[in-house]
């Protein structure tokens, strides 16, 4: 593992209690006034220049809002949200949507530079990266870019940002939008489905395998605002795409709120690889600030032999409430969940997956591996269902959790749910914390506690590591010992 | 005493009120005990039964699984039945009533309803955990059990059975016990049914262990097939103290079984052992909960589930690590064998953990009886009904075998296989 090394550098250069991506771009914003209404609402989408229909799905959506009770099943705690005191729409100004790369403001092309991801397509040919990705890049409510969409549109892809979509393929949007994650379907789904301001599109034709790595940058960056995006990903007959997410926010004293929905469609022989390196704020050394990043997410493999897989690395916000999930609709469909949660500080983390057996060998696999340090809470809560006629259904799971310091909290709670004789499940956890056997061993040979901790942990989470693309695996190697920084001794 | 407005009570819950109203002039207790009685039942006309938006009750919807409620009939009549183990010490609660009968020295053995007389009582009575519909239920009717104290040091070789009959109808029981420190006992608490009509059960088992008490508790419930039965087993285990539990569960139409485990004191553990032999169109539903409260315990809990028919099995296991209970070591499995395809079982394991130094674990498996073995057995001309009785039979067979006493062994297997023979 070379990236060991690279590691142990990290920690020994970062001090404690320090988010890297902290900073604030100073950019003059456009923004609607603060609250939420049907006014609000109209407002975003003529903003967005969205036909009636659009607009309407969203009126909908906030009606049913309205009727609708927060969640409080999960296992986190935070003041009550005034969704009143939020400002739902936030754009630069002179940009309501992406624009070619020399439109946009320099402010923000530095903004991504400094996160690390570069806007400009022969930056990118350059030669600084290996392999081409493409990118969609989120700030606050609207995408500024989208690169590589010429040549991914000879390939046949259409990748840009949602707003976009809604205006140059309604037919595809309107097939697909909330056929996964209907409006009606939970708190903070209908509250996105209602506000949602950005987010991409991507829809990968029949027979393509996507020539390229697809990501989207998610930047928070005003005060007060929410930001509420919306993923929409169809994979037709036989494609193929990989799919990355990242985000990061500003330090802020304050909690802001990051409410998406991700909807992922599969048909036949398909298959989606959807990747998240989730950053957000997670507020300081006190708890105070920090990003409350309640989110939607699920695939629907629809066809024959699809597969859905879904990796994520989670070090960053507040408090997580995310619960990625497939339903495995059509017959030999594969589900797959990889994950790691890391909390320290005072993170609250809630996180799992569902896998929801509709169609006859269906097959599923989680792996999740928590790791709890400082006082934090971190809890995997996940769902195995067979139907009645999900014959041969198979289930493996296996969640472990690591402890680092006796004041943090690892919870499990799974729920296993069998309703036919063939199916077959499995299901394993565990809790302890480093093995003192291992960190003595290290010590022994002149390894620093520190870097020794961040060496066992490397180790812990291999498993989920190998199956994030490349260029995500070394990022979420050192963002793992980042979040650990502090929490020894 | 009317029920509130805008809360619209369900058969059962209305006929529960009913029944309370009813019974309340012959219900034994003090003003104190009354007064607990009357502070439960205001719940359940207030919210209810509970359903499944409460977490507790996740899988058993008790609202609307229970349907109705059989009335009182103080004139039904059941007698005892021989024990479980051959030649154990029976006390019997026959229809909810206690018959009393001296034991050894170092034994006492009270009728519970005079503790409900007295008052002494009334402030167990009162004391509830959150969502715990069975304590209201059971606090609200109970009319009399055992309470049971085994001297500091005592040791006692013959089994107790402890044997609930019922004839159709209503019964509530309770039989708060305690083990004094150091004493040794095997107690079998079972649960059974004589009548054809269906009845509801209610009981509680108050159980505590003082330092350093070594005891086997089997609760073996065989309920007719039209029964519900509301039970919870709750103990308290002092330092030192170990508590080997079994639970077999072969009986009812609606079971809910809560065990509830407080290891409080350091060094001592916790052995659970559950069979579940489900079959018909029945619901059983156990929920644990053991928190390991202090440094320094142990616990482990393995749980073997058989499902037949149409009948749905629900298992909920929580075990918490409360902050500082360092050097926990806590292992919990639930295993299912899913036998028919209209079979149904929902598994539950929960890990809640505050303290770092601990080893801590689950598994879960659903699964179908093992095709290897079965034509390995087949292959030497055993038929496949009686080969797949055999697998069955060693699945849960296997944990009964942990218990060292032979006759406990004999006799448990006996009742086991007796069931398969119904049911396979």
């Amino acid at each position: 593992m070379p990236a060991v090394q690279e590691t142990i550098d990290q920690v020994r250069q970062i001090d404690v209690d320090q988010y890297k991506y902290g900073f604030e771009t100073t950019v003059e914003m456009e923004k609607a006034p603060k609250g939420l209404s049907e006014d609000i609402i109209r407002f975003i989408s003529a903003k967005k220049n969205e036909p009636d229909w659009m607009l309407e799905w969203r009126l909908g959506a906030y009606r049913r809002w309205l009727t609708l009770e927060e969640p409080a099943w999960a296992r986190v705690n935070y003041p009550k949200i005034d969704f009143n005191d939020l400002y739902y729409y936030a754009a630069p100004k002179n940009q309501s949507g992406p624009m070619s790369i020399d439109d946009v403001d320099p402010e923000i092309i530095k903004t991504y530079e400094k996160l690390g991801i570069p806007l400009r397509e022969q930056e990118i040919l350059a030669g600084v990266q290996k392999s081409k990705v493409a990118v969609d890049a989120v700030f606050d409510s609207v995408s500024v870019v989208t690169t590589f969409k010429e040549e991914l549109k000879k390939a046949g892809v259409i990748f840009m940002s949602i707003s976009e979509a809604i205006r140059e393929h309604p037919d595809l949007v309107k097939k697909y939008l909330g056929t996964v994650v209907p409006t009606t379907d939970n708190f903070y789904a209908t509250l996105n489905s209602a506000v949602f301001t950005d987010g991409s599109f991507v829809f990968v034709p029949k027979g393509v395998r996507c020539p390229m790595e697809l990501s989207t940058y998610f930047r928070i960056n005003e005060r007060d605002t929410g930001q509420f995006e919306r993923t929409l990903i169809i994979a037709e007959e036989g494609a193929y795409v990989s799919y990355l997410e990242g985000c990061t926010a500003p330090q802020r004293d304050e909690n802001q709120l990051h409410a998406a929905v991700v909807e992922l469609v599969a048909l036949d022989d398909a298959e989606i690889k959807y990747s998240t390196v989730q950053n957000w704020y997670p507020g300081d050394k006190d708890g105070k600030g920090g990003i409350y990043n309640f989110v939607t997410k699920r695939g629907d493999c629809r066809g024959k032999n699809s597969k859905i897989s879904w990796t994520q690395v989670e070090t960053g916000s507040a408090i997580t409430w995310k619960y990625p999930s497939c339903i495995l609709r059509g017959d030999n469909s594969r589900g797959e969940f990889y994950s790691i949660a890391v909390s320290n500080g005072h993170q609250q983390v809630d996180s799992g997956t569902k896998m929801i057996h509709l169609g006859k060998n269906t097959s599923s696999r989680i792996i999740s591996k928590g790791i709890a340090a400082g006082v934090s809470q971190n809890t995997y809560r996940g769902q195995v269902s067979t139907h009645r006629k999900a014959e041969n259904a198979r289930n493996f799971t296996q969640c472990d959790s690591l402890l680092i310091g006796d004041r943090c909290g690892a919870h499990t709670v799974p729920y296993i749910e069998a309703k036919n004789s063939t199916s077959h499940f499995e299901h394993e956890a565990t809790t302890s914390k480093i093995s003192e056997d291992q960190l003595f061993y290290c010590l022994q040979r002149g390894i620093p506690e520190e870097a020794a901790i961040a060496l066992i942990v490397n180790g812990f989470v291999k498993e989920v590591i190998q199956e994030l693309p490349m260029e995500f695996a070394v990022e979420a190697q050192k963002l793992i010992s980042i979040s650990l920084e502090g929490s020894v001794g | 005493m009317n029920i509130q407005a805008g809360f619209k009570p369900t058969a059962a819950e209305a006929a529960l009120v009913e029944a309370y109203d009813k019974q309340l002039g012959d219900l034994p207790g003090d003003g104190a005990t009354l007064a607990a009685r009357d502070a439960l039942l205001s719940d359940l006309k207030t919210a209810g039964l509970p359903t499944r938006r409460i977490e507790a009750w996740h899988y058993t919807d008790l609202k609307s699984l229970l349907r109705a409620v059989p009335a009182y009939r103080d004139e039904m009549t059941a007698s005892r039945v021989d024990p479980i183990v051959p030649g154990s010490t029976v006390l019997s609660v026959t229809n909810g009533k206690a018959n009393l009968r001296s034991l050894q020295d170092g034994i006492s053995v009270r009728s519970y309803a005079d503790a409900l007389l007295d008052g002494s009582a009334a402030e167990r009575l009162s004391e509830r955990d959150r969502d715990d519909a069975i304590g209201q239920i059971n606090g609200s009717f109970v009319r009399d059990g055992l309470s049971i104290e085994f001297a500091d040091g005592l040791e006692v070789e013959t089994p107790i059975e402890i044997q609930s009959v019922q004839n159709c109808g209503q019964v509530s029981t309770r039989f708060p016990v305690r083990f004094g420190a150091g004493a040794k006992a095997t107690v079998i608490e079972r649960h059974l049914a004589v009548g054809d009509e269906a009845a509801l059960v209610t009981s509680v088992s108050d159980v505590r262990l003082d330092d350093g008490a070594e005891i086997t508790w089997i609760i073996f419930q065989s309920q007719g097939e039209a029964d519900t039965h509301l039970a919870q087993f709750k103990a308290s285990l002092g330092a030192n103290a170990n508590l080997r539990l079994y639970v077999i569960n072969g009986g009812g139409k609606l079971v809910r079984q809560e065990i509830h485990v407080a290891v409080a004191g350091e060094g001592s553990n916790l052995t659970l052992r559950g069979i579940n032999l489900l079959g018909g169109e029945s619901h059983t539903d156990v929920t644990f909960t053991v928190g390991h409260n202090v440094p320094h315990t142990t616990s482990s809990e393995v749980i073997r589930n058989v499902v037949f028919d149409r009948a749905k099995g629900v298992f909920q296991g929580q075990i918490r690590v409360a902050p500082d209970a360092q050097k926990t070591d806590a292992k919990m499995s639930c295993n299912t064998l899913l036998l028919s395809d209209d079979a149904d079982f929902s598994a539950k394991p929960e890990l809640e953990i505050f303290a770092d130094d601990v080893q801590c674990g689950h598994g879960a498996t659903v699964i179908d009886i093992n095709h290897t073995q079965l034509f390995y057995l087949m292959a030497r001309g055993i038929p496949e009904n009686k080969a797949r009785a055999m697998l069955v039979n060693a699945f849960v067979a296997e944990i009964v075998e942990e218990l060292e006493d032979e006759a406990l062994v004999e006799s448990l297997e006996g009742v086991i296989t007796d069931w398969l023979d119904r049911h396979a």
